[in-house]
């Protein structure tokens, strides 16, 4: 390799060799690092029971108390010769996780049929004239301050944030996957008429097939909102959930629990990210990304 | 004739623009030589007289007359006590709940200074349909979870004799933004617990009423000016000034606002954007130490301690001190009498009445 020149920076050939791209990728994360810690420990010296920034103990029991000790308010009181296992079943995160997920999930599956109206509203005329200048204008409706009406309507259990993550996602994923349906060539429409396709063979078998990974990808990219809107609601009322948890632990700064349960969502959120690419490249190795 | 016209006033606004940034740097070289000092505030019945105060230049006149600058800052009330604990602001408004469990539980040694009122029928246990204390376990019940309106629900369980139903409670932690339509859309939430003047708008509908309110706990929920203590003892003594100058415009302040001085009750009022008449049906429940004597009284009298015993044992059993401490006694509070309630290593919440008691023999 020849020797490292400043210039290369700004080189678009350059490519910097294995060892160090792999160095270069992780200088961010160490810088960081680096820099919390730092805060942390300045403001360790200055107050021993800091809990702004925690510090590697502290953090170490706010993993332990999510993980491993039930959430305050459940009733549970493990055994004392409770397995690790019985009682991280019982942990608050996992409760948390797993109300929150609940509430993700049904969402995501909420966006099927929007997926499915988006594919009317490109491909059939009548559809695209019922609906498309209203989703257009919903779209640009910031949900979150139709809270009071979202109340009236789904009341303040699950539904309500369920809609709020709904609303507040749908129409764009709808606007995006329409356009992704009119870029489909009008001649390979003409084609499969011309060979005896019938509407719903067209929509369904030629159309829908060629933008699927395109949608997979837009709600790869609709994630990070949809988890937006479900801590928002969360927030607002609930009590469980990754959100409430977060929301409960600001009164009294622990920020040793928060800063794990924030880790813990970005993982999640990144698995989630992974599946659906892997999904994609399984179910659609013809597309290129 | 336009063009000499044009150039003349060019060089008037270089000349002027000049003059600014000249007045600016000598200003803020004359400001850095005075200590400054930030007190956060955020919107409530007893604390937007520092909203007046500052308005009205009471403060900066106190201000003055000790040499230094006090700036006031209006904050969200969990983003004021962020500040706090962050050591953004040198003093903050706050309950003693708050003081107790956020400053002092973080190791963030407080003194509070004033204590200003105490909510006497503010915070309040609002149904529906009827319902009773005996019959709320089970119910949902909406209210910001792990703050004064869990510990006034709690007490109201307790005083009713419902102490073993504690845990069949169902608590939705709702934010305040939102509570009151929360409540009011939802005719299958039948329990809502919170604080004027969110209490007023819900009360305002006749088919609900209030079973329980603070009145019925006096003392117990005290609004407090608090401020860390490493600012009061500061080696210049510019932290007693500090103190001392606060103290002698709060009480300037208040003493308008109880003679019912119109413009110190309508920018009170201003200050949360509340009419004249919802922030003097506030102030009837809200119980003002008008008098730096009754504030004396109250913080040096043995009733303090046992309200405060309450409140700290209520935020050890619902884990607001944090992981980390193993008992009620490890954030201890001092009163002005030099008793320490907890350990005495670990003092960390200080009652101090020397400025309440100085406003009062006129000493400020």
């Amino acid at each position: 390799m020849a020797a490292f020149s400043p210039f290369d920076i700004v080189d678009i050939q350059a490519r910097p060799n294995r060892l160090v791209a792999q160095a270069l990728s992780c200088l961010l994360f160490l810088i960081c690092i680096g820099l919390y810690m730092q805060t942390s420990i300045n403001r360790h010296k200055e107050n021993p029971e800091d809990r702004v920034t925690p510090n590697a103990t502290q953090l170490a029991n706010g993993i332990h108390a999510s993980v491993f000790e039930p959430a305050e308010e459940d009733d549970y009181i493990p055994a004392d010769d409770a397995s690790k296992w019985e009682r991280f079943k019982h942990s608050m995160i996992v409760k948390d996780t797993v109300s929150s997920g609940r509430r993700f999930l049904i969402s995501l599956a909420l966006l099927i049929p929007a997926v499915v109206l988006a594919l009317h509203i490109g491909l059939f005329p009548w559809f695209g004239a019922g609906f498309l200048r209203f989703v257009l204008f919903f779209d640009k409706i910031v949900a979150l301050s139709l809270l009071p009406i979202l109340f009236i309507v789904f009341g303040i259990d699950e539904w309500s944030k369920i809609a709020l993550i709904v609303i507040g996602v749908a129409p764009t994923m709808i606007l995006d996957v329409t356009q992704m349906v009119k870029a489909v060539p009008q001649e390979q429409i003409v084609k499969a008429f011309t060979l005896d396709a019938n509407n719903f063979d067209v929509a369904y078998r030629v159309v829908f097939r060629q933008v699927l990974p395109q949608v997979i990808n837009s709600l790869r990219l609709n994630l990070k909102p949809m988890m937006l809107f479900l801590f928002a609601g969360e927030m607002i009322a609930a009590s469980d959930g990754l959100a409430y948890r977060i929301a409960i632990m600001r009164r009294h700064m622990g920020m040793d629990v928060i800063l794990p349960y924030v880790l813990w969502v970005a993982f999640l959120l990144f698995a989630i990210d992974l599946s659906l690419r892997l999904l994609n490249r399984r179910m659609h190795p013809w597309f290129q990304a | 004739m336009r063009d000499t016209q044009a150039s003349k006033s060019r060089s008037l606004l270089y000349a002027a623009a000049a003059f600014l940034l000249l007045a600016t740097c000598v200003s803020s070289q004359a400001k850095a030589d005075v200590p400054t000092f930030t007190v956060g505030w955020s919107v409530y019945a007893g604390w937007n007289p520092y909203f007046y105060m500052q308005k009205s230049g009471i403060l900066k006149k106190w201000a003055d007359k000790y040499g230094i600058a006090i700036k006031v800052q209006r904050f969200d009330y969990a983003a004021s006590l962020d500040a706090f604990v962050a050591k953004n602001i040198d003093a903050c408004t706050m309950t003693n709940m708050e003081a107790f469990d956020l400053p002092a539980a973080a190791g963030v040694d407080s003194t509070a200074i004033i204590v200003g009122d105490y909510s006497n029928g503010n915070d309040a246990i609002i149904v529906r349909n009827g319902l009773t204390f005996d019959k709320l376990p089970g119910q949902k019940i909406m209210l910001v979870q792990k703050t004064v309106s869990e510990y006034l629900l709690e007490r109201g369980m307790v005083l009713n004799g419902q102490q073993a139903n504690l845990s069949k409670l169902k608590l939705i932690n709702t934010s305040d933004s939102d509570i009151v339509a929360a409540f009011m859309n939802n005719k299958s939430n039948p329990v809502v617990v919170t604080w004027k003047p969110l209490v007023s708008q819900i009360l305002a509908d006749k088919s609900v009423h209030s079973i329980f309110d603070s009145s019925k706990i006096p003392g117990e929920i005290l609004d407090l000016l608090v401020v860390r203590t490493e600012v009061l003892n500061r080696p210049d003594g510019s932290g007693q000034k500090f103190a001392k100058a606060v103290s002698g415009a709060w009480y300037e302040t208040v003493a308008q606002l109880a003679a019912g001085q119109a413009n110190a009750i309508k920018y009170s009022a201003g200050a949360s954007g509340d009419s004249v008449e919802s922030y003097k049906e506030q102030l009837k429940t809200t119980s003002l130490f008008a008098t730096p004597k009754s504030a004396a009284d109250f913080t040096t009298s043995p009733t303090i301690k046992q309200k405060m015993d309450l409140v700290r044992q209520f935020c050890f059993a619902h884990g607001l001190l944090g992981q980390g401490i193993k008992s009620a006694d490890d954030v201890a509070i001092i009163y002005p009498d030099g008793s320490i309630q907890g350990k005495k290593d670990r003092v960390r919440l200080r009652f101090n009445a020397t400025y309440m008691q100085a406003a009062q023999q006129g000493k400020l």
